[in-house]
């Protein structure tokens, strides 16, 4: 069965998907920056009419808490990633490199670049965790 | 070179290019044409205290200027950016006027940013956060070299926290560039030379980047064209007008060309070699890029088939890696040509430093779009050993 994305469903998907990843356990050892905060932006024609926060704990190749939060709290973490529904789906579907995105502003960043690209193995894990979670996407039927 | 169906790309070139000797004379009416009236000059100290291009720039703009930053130094920081916009906004300042090299114009970037939204520059560090179009930017550069003039990034320095910040974002490329080649008259030949192998390494990275692409490719060949050609005229001859506005035109097509395509391992290399033994940039990217194209030649020497073709290479019947072997030989030439050292360890590098050198090298943010993937320390180590 899959799973509405975004949701807190998908959130706590998502969390499971990590925690069981080996390729995060390894290549998100390093990670010690703290909260990185992922951000759907508003698309009211597919139901989302508010932004849609995903506040990410992630400490040395684990994910200590995931949630569903708000724009607000998620503008809180040292690393706060904002994209629209259509660029989000790239990233899931492995079309889009988040660095990348984020250097041609597909995707916005706030926070250090330098230190994402020095993570970046993390960063490649995390969206393969991603790929692991059986997804419906808002904007299909 | 080729490009598959896999072809995707975005490319914004967004500045106002006004080239020709005196084109500095025109930057009362340019700050006019984008609905200013009160414009801060910004410039580098060094600049303004030997040099009368900052006075003349203030005494075109007349009853247009705010008034006159000098407080850029190299590494320019985020205490600099945030003075100099609480001076701006003092002086009611409504535009940017930058004179001066990358640290002028990327200082100027970030005022341009505190002055339309406030706060410090430390609340913007990121990529692509700034939701509109900041303060108007007439950019005029006096070293060919840099690119800044069109570029989407600054580099400025937080001096408290000893980082580096990196802010990019298509809201900060500078409506306007005045290329004037009588302001770079004035730049003694060892500068000239290493800021215009800055633009050689701006163009060669652009195109071995992986995400290199046509338009981008297009503006990084004639940009080598250019600068092989003119480049040892503008070192042997300051005074050389038509050298020196050639030099200024290729730096900012390979301005363009790279802000687009980005940069590779050669930056990667110079900026950690800058920072920890303050090679200068320019020098570091000359020193570093024949050895960068050898190592890059394993994986994609078709890439610098066109390069060497711009080099003055005649290949035709030559196996790409020739080609790439000749692009490495002809870029060594250059430097020689023009008086630049050849070697990490004539700037001071010590050799027992090259391991963590290396390893340093991993987490510059150039690195992933080199056209050959770094898979380790050990691989740049080789690298390093040969530019030693």
């Amino acid at each position: 069965m899959s799973i509405a994305f975004p949701s807190e469903e998908w959130v706590t998907a998502f969390f499971t998907a990590i925690n069981e990843s080996p390729e995060y356990k390894e290549g998100g050892k390093p990670w010690t920056y703290g909260v990185t905060a992922l951000v759907v932006n508003p698309q009211p024609e597919i139901g989302l009419t508010e932004a849609y926060g995903i506040w990410l704990d992630l400490h040395e190749g684990v994910c200590r808490e995931a949630h569903h939060c708000t724009v607000e709290e998620a503008q809180t973490a040292p690393f706060c990633i904002f994209g629209d529904y259509a660029r989000w789906k790239q990233v899931i579907h492995k079309e889009l490199e988040p660095v990348k995105g984020m250097m041609q502003g597909k995707l916005k960043l706030k926070g250090n670049l330098q230190i994402i690209v020095r993570n970046v193995k993390a960063a490649q894990a995390l969206v393969t965790c991603a790929t692991r979670v059986p997804t419906r996407f808002l904007d299909e039927p | 070179m080729t490009y598959d169906s896999s072809l995707s790309f975005i490319f914004m070139n967004t500045t106002r290019v006004v080239f020709g000797s005196g084109s500095s004379r025109d930057v009362r009416e340019e700050v006019r044409a984008l609905g200013c009236s009160r414009a801060l000059i910004v410039t580098d100290a060094v600049l303004a205290s030997r040099t009368d291009v900052p006075g003349r720039i203030e005494k075109t703009l007349g009853d247009s200027c705010a008034g006159v930053f000098s407080d850029v130094v190299p590494d320019s920081g985020v205490h600099i950016v945030d003075a100099g916009a609480a001076f701006a906004r003092e002086r009611g300042a409504d535009c940017i006027v930058s004179v001066g090299g990358g640290s002028a114009i990327d200082t100027a970037k970030g005022i341009a940013i505190v002055l339309k939204e406030g706060g410090s520059l430390r609340d913007y560090e990121g990529f692509q956060v700034l939701k509109r179009p900041q303060t108007p930017h007439v950019a005029i550069p006096t070293t060919a070299g840099t690119g800044s003039e069109v570029t989407y990034v600054a580099v400025i320095k937080d001096h408290e926290a000893h980082q580096k910040l990196l802010f990019g974002d298509y809201n900060i490329i500078p409506n306007t560039a005045l290329l004037d080649p009588d302001l770079t008259v004035g730049l003694p030949p060892h500068l000239t030379a290493a800021t215009g192998m800055d633009a050689m390494s701006h163009a060669v990275e652009a195109i071995h980047s992986q995400q290199n692409e046509p338009i981008a490719d297009g503006l990084a060949l004639h940009a080598i064209r250019l600068i092989r050609e003119f480049l040892p005229r503008a070192v042997a001859d300051g005074n050389d007008l038509v050298a020196r506005g050639q030099m200024l035109i290729a730096s900012n097509m390979a301005g363009a060309a790279f802000s687009n395509a980005q940069v590779g391992l050669v930056h990667a290399i110079a900026h950690t070699v800058g920072a920890r033994y303050g090679v200068h940039h320019g020098l570091a990217n000359s020193i570093v890029m024949p050895h960068v194209v050898r190592f890059n030649a394993a994986e994609v020497a078709g890439t610098y088939r066109p390069v060497a073709a711009a080099l003055g290479v005649a290949v035709d019947g030559l196996t790409d890696e020739a080609c790439a072997e000749l692009v490495a030989e002809r870029l060594s030439d250059l430097c020689a040509r023009t008086g630049l050292p050849q070697t990490l360890s004539s700037q001071g590098v010590p050799e027992s430093a090259l391991p963590e050198l290396a390893e340093a090298t991993l987490a510059d943010a150039s690195i992933i779009y080199n056209g050959r993937t770094v898979l380790g320390a050990d691989e740049l180590l080789e690298v390093y050993r040969a530019a030693f």
